[in-house]
């Protein structure tokens, strides 16, 4: 198929952007710019034709439908939006300084969707699917997801940005301490069967949860302490992209997974889950050595960015312009499913665990809406009040398929 | 004198103070979003056994005492969502009539105090006396689409300028948008029910199985002012909702994915139901062949095509259709046959026995062999027939017809045999529901795509012009305000700064 051979190329395209808006940063020369924003409008181009071509395949093969209905093609539009509206906060603000930290969310979404080996098969839809509301449904909603990736990526440098100092070091030993205890708890709770490992993640969810709150409400007296959570954020971006890349070459190359082959069942067995006890222990001791690069060096990064960024008055408002693009698409993805759903079941809202992380995520976005009216509440909340929404938006996206079971199609990735 | 304030009027006051607040919304939204995460987790509406299988028995219990098995139904959940919406109702009442008044107030002139209060302003020198600026400064603003006021005075000058006032309503769209979904919704459990009804094909009903009784009647009930229409049968043990005529399933099928090579991929690509609606009298009202997504409405019922099934140990129909083979237009005639039953055609002069039925079965083309397959779940993926054709009472020759068929059957004579359906051994699930409050929900819906839109992309931009003339020299004052977008604004009232001054 040549969309296939096409995708792979614009895949390939981000990377190179990805790699050259890094090194923009770092060597700051305008040729290398130049280059990135090249091969950024280059890659989107490409896609975009991939992305039709695609649509016309499944004309030919007679299924003829809108190439935006198993997870496969939900992720491949939502880089492309996310790309497209990156391009265009580029044009109209006139800087590059944002793309070394949107590139790398779209690059992973697309190595993610190599990685986890979803089908690429054009595959006929079940009845339910059949409706003229999946299209709206779909690319309404993966346009919002877009625009929180890029306001995400913004609150990132603006949290960076807002930090004088990263505080003792006695700081990343505690946070390096949690981390290796509770990898020690979860496994040895996962060792205890599934219902010990559920009681796990739960705990997890508990503990972050406060962590944010705390943030929120008191984060901005305590900077080190939202250096610690950006710091989080940034391995997390990384140690998830790098583990899932070894995965790929560990799998593919290595283990010929069969294509079409479920790639969940083998997520991470190639580092944190490998049988071998010392690769796991070496996995999280690169991840552990990663946070403590990224605390240590985020100062000199910052003084990196600092004079290619805006003032921060205008990082915050360009979160705000991101969300305020993003929350009514959000909305009215929600509304398409609500009317699809009762057009199909006759049922608007079922509380499903995929429409409720939805409005959850929804929620989270309406928390930020209205924090600029509660008196005190500032930029730093705001910005990580953001991150914590794409957080939600990630896990709306894939976590609700992975780990918790609805009615959504995406859900099997096979 | 001032009046003294009762205890009430404090209590009043502070409680209209406390759901006005923006804080509350935030803390609310919160919980909410916190809470919810519980339902998704833990499976909701689960029969009892399968909650034991995953939890010890004492998890069950609290489980069950605080409702995290229906959890978005727990009377706690509802309050939060009705703080909510008090929250909402008594802030937008808070704050309307102060936005009322901005948008309704007339321009007034800026005065030296006033200028204190404005964020953006600006003092120009023009050379060239008052009338000119004013000529100029009108032609700058105007060709930015604003609309001018004017006041004189003496010595001074006024122009005035706003433009945007709507997107002050933009908040308010959003917000009683929520109060009408959260009423529609309300309407919803009160008014209406969700029910889902299994029908056979041939067989009709005048009653559909409840999963939500409507509140109303069962508050009426309990009140005892009106008896509830639900029929609580102890044999069907499901309650039952009459529907106030008959529906009956006159057949129902299923269509599934051809490959490219012809061969039925056994996954569906339709299935379809023909319903009819009967009076109670048994007088036919009309019928309508229903699918996924194209349910069929009847006195504010609405039957959803949702699954379907086959029943066990019925004893279907083989319908076969017989026509001419040298006319391939011919409509031919259409007979219903029992397994096993032999019936006599006269428009061939044949007798037509079906042995058997198969329900997935393949021809290989090349050889015209048909294998049998093992449907899951009883499906009917393509089915086929084993039938004899007797001439009088003599065998003449045996063959099978399949559904969809890549291959030639086997017709010897002048005619084909083909085939059309196996009746009366299925099954359609249909979802019943009436929801009366739908519509506000949906009305609620349109005005929350709009009112964001209105809120975050318009903005109330006003604009003062100040003309004095102090001592022979003509100052030009500019001052502006946006609701919206400041940094935008901004650049806007710099770029007319700098073209007035030009
Ligand atoms: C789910 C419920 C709610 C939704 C979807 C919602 C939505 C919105 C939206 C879209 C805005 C515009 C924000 C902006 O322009 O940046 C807004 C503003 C606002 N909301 Fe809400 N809201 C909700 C609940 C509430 C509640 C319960 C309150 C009660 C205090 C509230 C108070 C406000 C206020 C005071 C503003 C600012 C108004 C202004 O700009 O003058 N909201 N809301």
């Amino acid at each position: 198929m040549e969309s296939s051979l096409l995708f792979n190329i614009a895949t390939l395209s981000y990377l190179v952007a990805m790699v050259l808006y890094i090194s923009y940063l770092a060597f700051k020369k305008n040729v290398i710019g130049k280059a990135a924003s090249g091969v950024t409008y280059l890659g989107l181009v490409i896609q975009t034709i991939a992305l039709l071509l695609r649509w016309r395949e499944s004309y030919q093969m007679d299924i003829g439908r809108v190439p935006l209905s198993n997870l496969y093609e939900s992720l491949v539009f939502f880089t492309w939006s996310m790309v497209l509206i990156y391009v265009i906060v580029e044009f109209k603000y006139k800087t590059r300084a944002f793309g070394a930290f949107v590139m790398p969310v779209a690059f992973l979404a697309l190595a993610f969707i190599n990685v986890s080996g979803v089908s690429s098969e054009i595959t006929p839809l079940v009845p339910a699917l059949k409706s003229n509301w999946l299209f709206y449904h779909v690319m309404i909603s993966f346009l919002g997801y877009a625009a929180f990736g890029v306001a995400f990526a913004i609150s990132m440098i603006y949290l960076l940005m807002d930090t004088e100092e990263r505080g003792p070091a006695v700081n990343l030993l505690y946070a390096l301490g949690a981390i290796v205890v509770l990898a020690l708890l979860g496994y040895y709770m996962a060792g205890l069967g599934e219902r010990m490992k559920t009681a796990f993640w739960m705990g997890i969810g508990v503990l972050i949860l406060i962590w944010f709150i705390y943030l929120i409400v008191a984060g901005a007296k305590n900077r080190p302490q939202v250096f610690l959570f950006w710091s989080l954020c940034v391995t997390l971006a990384i140690g998830l992209l790098a583990a899932m890349a070894i995965d790929f070459f560990y799998l593919i190359t290595l283990k010929h997974l069969a294509a079409g082959e479920s790639f969940k069942k083998h997520m991470f067995e190639s580092t944190f889950l490998n049988s071998s006890i010392s690769i796991v222990l070496v996995s999280w001791a690169a991840v552990m050595g990663l946070f403590g690069l990224v605390w240590s060096q985020g100062m000199r990064l910052k003084n990196l960015l600092k004079q290619y960024m805006p003032a921060q008055d205008q990082l915050d408002d360009v979160t705000y312009r991101m969300i305020a693009i993003g929350w009514p698409l959000l909305t009215g993805g929600i509304i398409t499913g609500a009317v699809w759903a009762n057009s199909a079941w006759g049922t608007y809202w079922g509380w499903d665990p995929k429409e409720t992380w939805s409005l959850i995520t929804w929620f989270i976005y309406a928390i930020y809406l209205h924090a600029r009216y509660v008196r005190g509440w500032k930029g730093t909340q705001m910005a990580v009040i953001s991150a914590v929404g794409f957080l939600a938006v990630i896990f709306t996206y894939l976590g609700v398929n992975l780990v918790l079971s609805g009615l959504h199609s995406y859900g099997g990735m096979n | 004198m001032e009046k003294k304030k009762g205890f009430i009027d404090i209590i009043a006051e502070k409680v209209w103070k406390f759901f006005s607040s923006v804080k509350l919304a935030v803390v609310l939204l919160i919980i909410l979003a916190i809470v919810s995460v519980i339902g998704t987790v833990i499976q909701q509406n689960e029969a009892p056994e399968t909650y034991l299988q995953e939890y010890s028995r004492t998890t069950v219990d609290i489980f069950e005492m605080l409702g995290f098995f229906d959890m978005y139904h727990t009377w706690w959940f509802v309050l939060l969502l009705f703080l909510l919406t008090a929250n909402l109702t008594i802030c937008t009442l808070d704050r309307f009539p102060h936005t009322w008044k901005i948008v309704t107030a007339p321009l007034k002139p800026i005065e030296d105090d006033g200028l204190k209060a404005v964020p953006f302003k600006k003092e120009i020198s023009f050379k060239g006396g008052m009338d000119n600026a004013r000529e100029h400064a009108m032609k700058v603003i105007r060709a930015r689409g604003y609309r001018i006021v004017e006041s004189r005075g003496a010595d001074v000058l006024h122009l005035m300028t706003q433009k945007g006032l709507f997107s002050r309503f933009g908040v308010y769209i959003t917000h009683v948008s929520i109060l009408l979904i959260f009423i529609g919704a309300l309407i919803g459990a009160f008014f209406g029910f969700k029910a889902f009804l299994n029908l056979p094909e041939g067989e009709a009903t005048k009653v559909v199985y409840l999963r939500n009784e409507p509140m109303w009647d069962k508050l009426m009930a309990a009140f005892g002012i009106a008896e509830s229409p639900v029929i609580l049968s102890p044999e069907a043990g499901v309650p039952a909702m009459p529907l106030g005529y008959f529906v009956r399933c006159d057949s129902f099928d299923v269509d599934y994915y051809v490959s490219p090579s012809g061969m039925p991929t056994g996954m569906p690509s339709e299935y379809h139901s023909t319903l009819s609606v009967f009076d109670l009298n048994g007088r036919k009202i009309f019928d309508k062949r229903i699918r996924v997504n194209d349910p069929l409405t009847y006195q504010g019922i609405t039957f959803y095509q949702s699954s379907y099934g086959t029943l066990p140990n019925a004893h279907g129909k083989v319908i076969l259709n017989i026509r001419p083979k040298n006319d391939p237009q011919a409509r031919g005639e259409t007979i219903t046959f029992d397994l096993g039953q032999a019936i006599y055609v006269p428009s061939i002069d044949r007798t037509i026995k079906v042995l058997n039925f198969e329900p997935y079965a393949l021809r290989n083309p090349a050889t015209g062999e048909v294998m049998l397959y093992q449907s899951e779940r009883d499906e009917y993926i393509n089915p086929a027939v084993q039938i004899e054709v007797y001439k009088g009472k003599s065998p003449i020759y045996k063959t099978i017809v399949l559904k969809t068929d890549p291959g030639q059957p086997d017709m010897p004579e002048n005619y084909i045999i083909s085939y059309r359906g196996y009746w009366g051994t299925r099954y359609t699930g249909l979802q019943v529901t009436k929801d009366p409050g739908v519509w506000i929900v949906y009305a609620g819906f349109i005005m929350l795509c709009l009112g964001p839109l209105v809120a975050f992309f318009g903005s109330h931009k006003k604009l003062w012009v100040r003309i004095q003339d102090r001592k022979g020299q003509t100052v030009v004052t500019v001052a502006g305000s946006a609701s919206k977008n400041r940094l935008g604004f901004e650049r806007e009232f710099n770029k007319i700064v700098e073209d007035i001054s030009a």
